[in-house]
């Protein structure tokens, strides 16, 4: 998710002066004793509950082994660390003093209570989207948790970067807010999923490019982008899955994590599916289904699906049939087993490399990471693993398959300078799962 | 502290994320029909599996099944007779057998995806899997006996 | 592994058979302490490899086998079962002629006690060594329960017969058990007696040659079988080794393990002091667990001073083999009967001369060697999988600065031998880090380790010469084959002396002095002594004729060509049987003529001259196996394709006819040739390294690349009968299929390799 985003607070060059100071100022909303529990209804809680789920608050709002929601969760970005806050309702170290007036601000507009401009590593310009309802319903949920006492982490940002006034700056250049805009002509389904994308669940927060000031780039929404040592792959047509991304096969994979098609959902997406999405009704994620086959423009593509699929169960018909090329050899012992699909079928289970997305892309780093390291048993889908052959294979037997797959799995152009990537991608290490 | 099942019973080990499974199963909880071969992932001595999946356990971290059922040789079948061990017994498949565990292991798993499967699906799944003793003319006899004795 | 290693080998008389019956716990192995059989021994077929307790009292005629109270047939196994279901064959041996049960035999395989005399398995000479020995103590056992139950049912011995372990007379009949539970069994044989005991015509064999369950497949499929990496005692550490960069001659200089104190459960790094000079330079890095051992290890700096061969390169090698066969004086020349070759090369009116190489090979059995050593009550015990324990245990008592009566070693199952547990190296370094620490060790390689650590087949390089006459006729034949040798370099007092007195190593040769007539005949053993220190050369599966036949059956195809005859019709005539090719008894009888018999069939079989599609063709070739006093017939016909624009041969079915005299056990006979053959087709094509400064390139699957599954084409074997002696069938077929792949590929597009492995690049640039 938002873990590497970028901030800009490179602002500071852009604006001076005391019309500045001006501008970023902003009141302080007056602390509140916190509400009773029993003063929000529970099925306000309980809307509350799946919103926080699509949102991911808890995943970037809990530290490793840490309470819920009570932050302390490091966030890598070009610029140095920030940690997530407290958003339990203790008075003191988190949100208990906040009056729901005070959290629709935090937002609708990325304002602390005290005033001070929040930082957009938490994705207010996506929150912004959100009706008051839902925000109310959120901040019911919230409220009503468990008070943690846990004060919050000192950021790593040097000076002057750790100014939250400059975040202001920031806000005038790229900050739009307001409320989603329903586009009737679409249909319910496609609004729903397009206001869940865009607001609580803000996939474009990893989807979408980022300027050199960490802005998402507003033209070029979901066109895909690096994120925590992984790239988000392309949501719109320039996606170059051989098969496209229908509305059932992104359904299926947003609830199960698995894509008969494409792959599972690996990295920084296994999360969002497993513990985030989780939580939405199934009705949503058709919704988000929907909404991204418009994204991808999948009815278009459609007619490529079944070609892409026999091209793949072609090629897994190879097998072992080069048996005295070394690098298919390579392949046959280590992957094969696992990979290989026959029977004129696709088993989502045996991840086919024909169709995988890993393969397709124009950077090898997911492929690369996941040889590497692997997919656990609470990634992708969920009970199974793949091993990691990081402590097995040395950088160029990984680069050697990485560029076999590409080869004869697809008809991309091969990929440069593979054996220093592997390299790159090995000193990165396993991160943060 | 890493928590699965093993075999069907809730285990816990306190070990490194990072130790590979395979000495997880062999050294701290004993079991020894998982065998170590390459440590590299491509002569399948050590194939367990992990829901369900064959899984080389020398280059699974431990800490990446948490949560997970993984099923040893051991585990396979309370007597030793379920119907891929009993065609290896009748076919007397093994030789020094040390890569046996782990070809049977990988041929239940491969007839859980193919069913009846094709000479090239068997050879394909089966290729992970080295034999030093070269049984491989009776290991594709055996799992077609399997697959006949499985759909009767 | 032949005969010869083995000089004292069944000799019946040497100690007799006891026939007494024996009190309660009265067992050999008290020798050391051990209770019989509980702690000393393993049982195979059982889970976790301990033997059940016997039901006393026990019977226990010889030495080779007990009968308990309860009818339980124990057959005590000398011999390490590494996959060719050795317990099983023997035992059947003897339970056949004893008439026992088969439902109620059992094997164990035995500790190191002096009293089971050489303890060694190679060569596929188990059953062939063992079948006079487990037969008469068979006969012995089935003699005197006769006696016994006569007595006990009080009629005349000549009235009783056995069956399905019991005696019957008439109507009546008594049962083993109940004959060991009553019966006060004293009884002697003498030698003579034993010479003269009566042993069942086959017609009466019951078990001998009919299909049966082996005894230790049900524990290979269910995860019980226990080998040597699975033996534990409490306390253990363990510990993986630091390889210094030669074989030979490195010096530790310093060890850095600042590094590895960051390992949790790292327990320190230990220079090895080795008076037997087994593992020079060798670091042993000791933790808690076997991964920690394992990191640790990658991250413990040693400064070393390599030995002199440190540079060393496959083609030094090989350069240097060359230069020694240029020499006419190296080497020793075998006795093959005589003849004078240079007067018949100046005399002939043709001649043929071509060299042939083979590449270094890995043994890479599937188990990683390993040991675990300790010292209790004052003995040492090393528990591990050895084919070869008596070759060890001297080295160890040197080691260890103890007499050998001081030191146990407990054989547990072989996850591949192949001659790698021949040499039992392994041990040595687990039982001085034991000594040193004063505690377990249990040593386990990696497979890297393993591979660094192989005595892998030598490279080699042969030169073969003929000579014809004027009609075609051969009239010469020369063979000189240089390699390193491994009996040189582990079993030196065991090496015969060549006819010009020069000591050789019989692995390293035999196959050359094969049963063709070939007029006057010179074969020539050289030890490539820059092989001998670069690197341990070992046993490797068929040894020498691995690379000798190779060499052999190219080249009299090649001389079939030259002399333009038909391959099979070439080497027919010249499998005459002739002269010192007649064969004897009691292993060759028939000589070169079931050589030629199994030749004749393979090529029916496989279709010899009908026609195929181009790039398709077959190609034949022959062995006597190991040793012409013990030959195996085996002949192979290869169908390869080629494909000749990118060099891939692929092996598409292998016809293979043996004649094994007596066949013991049919379908292990034939699961010994399927694998032996499919190890001769990898060799051929798939496997093989290089020495690359002093040590082997290839060192785990991601570059070595033996035969899998979906390489295996397809296979006809065929037996000829026979009630002649059995001999050996693990290694023979190994040393067929290269040379009939190599023959194969001359008539598929005329091009002619001659190194094995054979690679893709390799046949295109023959092609030209
Ligand atoms: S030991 Fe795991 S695949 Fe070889
Ligand atoms: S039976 Fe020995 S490795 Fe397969």
């Amino acid at each position: 998710m938002l873990k590497r985003t970028l901030i800009g607070l490179m602002s500071l060059l852009v604006i001076g002066g005391a019309g500045f100071a001006a501008l970023a100022w902003r009141p302080a909303i007056a602390p509140i004793t916190p509400p009773a529990a029993s003063s929000f209804a529970p099925d306000l809680i309980a809307r509350g509950e799946v919103l926080a789920g699509a949102g991911y608050c808890a995943t970037c709002h809990t530290a490793p082994g840490g309470a819920p929601y009570a932050g302390g969760y490091a966030m890598q970005t070009g610029f140095g660390t920030i940690y997530s806050t407290n958003i339990t309702p203790d008075p003191q170290t988190g949100i208990g003093a906040w009056s729901e007036d005070a959290f629709r601000r935090a937002m609708h507009e990325g304002v602390a209570r005290d005033g001070s401009h929040l930082f957009p590593a938490f994705p207010y310009d996506h929150f912004t989207r959100l009706t008051d309802a839902d925000v109310a319903a959120l901040y019911a949920y919230m409220m009503t948790r468990t008070p943690v006492r846990a004060a919050p982490h000192e950021n790593g940002l040097p000076f002057p970067l750790n100014l939250r006034p400059l975040q202001a700056g920031w806000k005038l250049l790229f900050f739009r807010p307001g409320r989603y805009v329903e586009q009737p002509e679409r249909g319910a389904a496609w609004n729903r999923g397009a206001y869940l994308a865009e607001g609580i669940s803000h996939c474009g927060a990893c989807h979408t490019p980022r300027n050199a000031l960490g802005a998402e780039e507003r033209g070029n929404a979901f066109a895909g982008a690096p994120i925590d040592h992984w790239v988000a792959p392309p949501l719109t047509k320039a996606n170059p899955s051989p098969v496209p991304w229908s509305q059932d096969e992104l359904a299926a994979y947003l609830r199960r994590g698995v894509s008969r098609f494409h792959g599972v959902a690996a990295g920084p997406m296994s999360p969002v599916v497993h513990d985030g999405l989780a939580r939405l009704p199934d009705a949503d994620i058709a919704a988000l289904g929907v909404y991204f086959a418009d994204v991808g423009q999948a009815a278009a593509r459609a007619a490529e699906a079944q070609p892409a699929i026999e091209r793949a169960l072609a090629v897994n018909a190879h097998g072992p049939g080069l048996p005295y090329d070394p690098i298919a050899r390579l392949y046959a012992a280590a992957c094969a087993s696992c990979h290989f699909n026959g029977g004129g079928q696709v088993n989502a289970l045996r991840p086919d490399l024909a169709l995988n997305s890993a393969v397709s892309l124009a950077d090898p780093t997911n492929l690369i990471r996941v040889m590497l390291y692997g997919v656990t048993a609470r990634e992708g889908a969920p009970g199974i693993v793949m091993p990691g052959f990081a402590p097995a294979l040395s950088d160029a037997d990984i680069a050697r398959i990485a560029a076999y797959l590409r080869a004869s799995r697809t008809s991309h152009p091969a990929w440069p300078d593979l054996e220093k990537t592997v390299a790159a991608v090995r000193a990165q290490g396993r991160g943060q799962e | 502290m890493i928590r699965f099942t093993l075999n069907g019973r809730a285990t816990m080990v306190d070990v490194d994320d990072d130790t590979p499974l395979l000495w997880v199963i062999r050294d701290e909880i004993g079991l020894t029909g998982t065998k170590f071969g390459c440590g590299i992932g491509m002569c399948g001595a050590c194939t367990v599996h992990v829901g369900g999946r064959a899984t080389r356990s020398c280059i699974t971290a431990a800490g990446s099944v948490e949560g997970a059922e993984v099923t040893t040789i051991e585990g396979l079948d309370p007597h030793g007779a379920h119907p891929v061990q009993t065609a290896w017994k009748d076919l007397q498949v093994p030789q020094c057998g040390y890569c046996q565990s782990g070809q049977i292991m990988q041929a239940v798993a491969l007839l859980k995806d193919f069913p009846h499967p094709s000479d090239e699906e068997i050879d394909t799944v089966m290729t992970g899997n080295l034999c030093r003793c070269m049984t491989y003319v009776r290991i594709r006899a055996a799992i077609r006996k399997a697959a006949e004795a499985n759909h009767g | 592994m032949a005969r010869r290693m083995n000089p004292g080998a069944p000799v019946l008389t040497r100690r007799g058979f006891l026939v007494a019956s024996v009190g309660a716990g009265v067992g050999a192995s008290l020798a050391f302490g051990f209770p019989r059989g509980a702690a000393a021994a393993m049982d195979p077929a059982v889970p976790g490899g301990m033997p059940p307790a016997e039901t006393e009292p026990l019977f226990e005629p010889t030495l080779w086998f007990v009968i308990d109270g309860e009818g339980w047939v124990t057959v005590n196994i000398i011999r390490a079962e590494m996959g060719q279901h050795v317990g099983t064959a023997l035992a059947r041996i003897l339970a056949d002629e004893l008439g026992a049960d088969w439902g109620k035999v059992r094997i164990l395989h035995v500790d190191t006690d002096p009293k089971w005399g050489l303890m060694v398995t190679g060569g596929s000479w188990s059953v062939w060594q063992s079948f006079p020995l487990f037969s008469r103590a068979g006969a012995a056992g089935r003699v005197a329960l006769i006696e016994q139950g006569a007595k006990l049912l009080g009629v005349d011995p000549s009235a009783c017969r056995v069956e399905n372990g019991t005696v019957f007379a008439g109507g009546a009949s008594i049962a083993f058990g109940e004959i060991a539970r009553r019966g006060a069994l004293d009884r002697r044989f003498s030698a003579e007696e034993i010479e003269a005991l009566p042993i069942k015509p086959a017609s009466e064999r019951r078990l001998v040659g009919r299909p049966v369950q082996a005894l230790d497949i049900p524990p290979k499929t269910d995860g019980t079988a226990r080998y040597g990496i699975d033996a534990k005692v409490p306390g253990m550490v363990y510990a993986r080794p630091k390889i210094p960069p030669t074989r030979n001659g490195a010096k530790v200089n310093g060890v850095d393990d600042s590094a590895a104190k960051a390992v949790k459960g790292y327990v320190g790094s230990l220079v090895l002091d080795d008076p037997s000079g087994t593992v020079p330079g060798w670091v042993m890095v000791i933790a808690q667990s076997y991964p920690a051992a394992i990191r640790a290890a990658d991250l413990v700096r040693v400064d070393w001073t390599p030995g002199p061969t440190s540079a060393v390169s496959e083609k030094d090698i090989q350069d240097h083999a060359a230069q020694l066969i240029a020499q006419p004086d190296a080497g020793a020349v075998l006795d093959t009967g005589g003849g004078d070759t240079a007067a018949a090369f100046k005399a002939a009116q043709s001649t043929l001369e071509q060299t042939y190489t083979t590449a270094t090979v890995l043994h890479f059995q599937l188990e990683p060697v390993n040991a675990l050593a300790f010292e209790k009550d004052g003995v040492f015990e090393i528990h591990t999988g050895n084919q070869w324990q008596s070759l060890i245990l001297p080295t160890l008592a040197k080691a260890l600065g103890r007499p050998e009566t001081g030191i146990v070693l407990r054989t547990y199952l072989i996850g591949g031998g192949f001659g790698r547990r021949l040499n039992g190296d392994y041990a040595v370094p687990a039982a001085l880090a034991a000594k040193a620490l004063g505690k377990p060790v249990k040593m386990v390689l990696t497979r890297e380790d393993d591979a660094r650590f192989d005595s892998p087949r030598s490279p080699s390089v042969q030169r073969l010469r003929m000579a014809f006459g004027a009609g075609g006729e051969v009239t010469a034949m020369e063979h000189d084959a240089a390699a390193g040798w491994p009996s040189q370099v582990m079993t030196p007092s065991l090496m015969p002396k060549g006819a010009n007195g020069v000591l050789y190593d019989p692995f390293s040769i035999s196959g050359a002095d094969h049963w063709y007539s070939v007029g006057a005949q010179k074969v020539r053993a050289i030890s490539n002594d820059l092989a001998n220190t670069a690197f341990r050369p070992g046993w490797l599966r068929s040894v020498g004729p691995g690379w000798t036949n190779w060499a052999l059956e190219s080249f009299m195809d090649e001389a079939a060509h030259h002399a333009k005859e038909d391959p099979v019709a070439f080497r027919l005539k010249l499998l005459d049987a002739k002269g010192r090719n007649a064969g004897s008894a009691p292993n060759a009888v028939g000589g070169a003529l079931r050589q030629a018999e199994v030749v004749r069939r393979a090529a029916a079989r496989a279709g010899w001259g009908v026609p195929l599609p181009a790039g398709t063709a077959l190609g034949l070739a022959t062995s006597f196996g190991q040793e012409r006093d013990m030959p195996t017939w085996i002949a192979c016909v290869a169908r390869v394709r080629v494909d000749r624009a990118s060099g891939v041969v692929r092996a598409e079915k292998l016809t293979l006819v043996a004649d094994a005299g007596t066949v013991v056990d049919p379908d292990g006979a034939r699961a010994q040739v399927e694998g032996a053959a499919l190890w001769g087709l990898s060799l051929a094509l798939h496997e093989g390294t290089v020495f690359e400064r002093g040590q082997v390139k290839d060192t785990n699957l991601n570059s070595y690349m033996p035969l899998r599954i979906s390489d295996v084409p397809q296979m006809d074997i065929s037996f000829v009968d026979s009630i002649e002696v059995p001999v050996g069938l693990g290694e023979p077929a190994t040393t067929v299929v290269g040379p009939a792949i190599g023959n194969a590929i001359f008539n598929a597009i005329g091009a002619r390799l001659r190194h094995i492995p054979i690679t893709p690049d390799a046949v295109r640039s023959a092609i030209g």
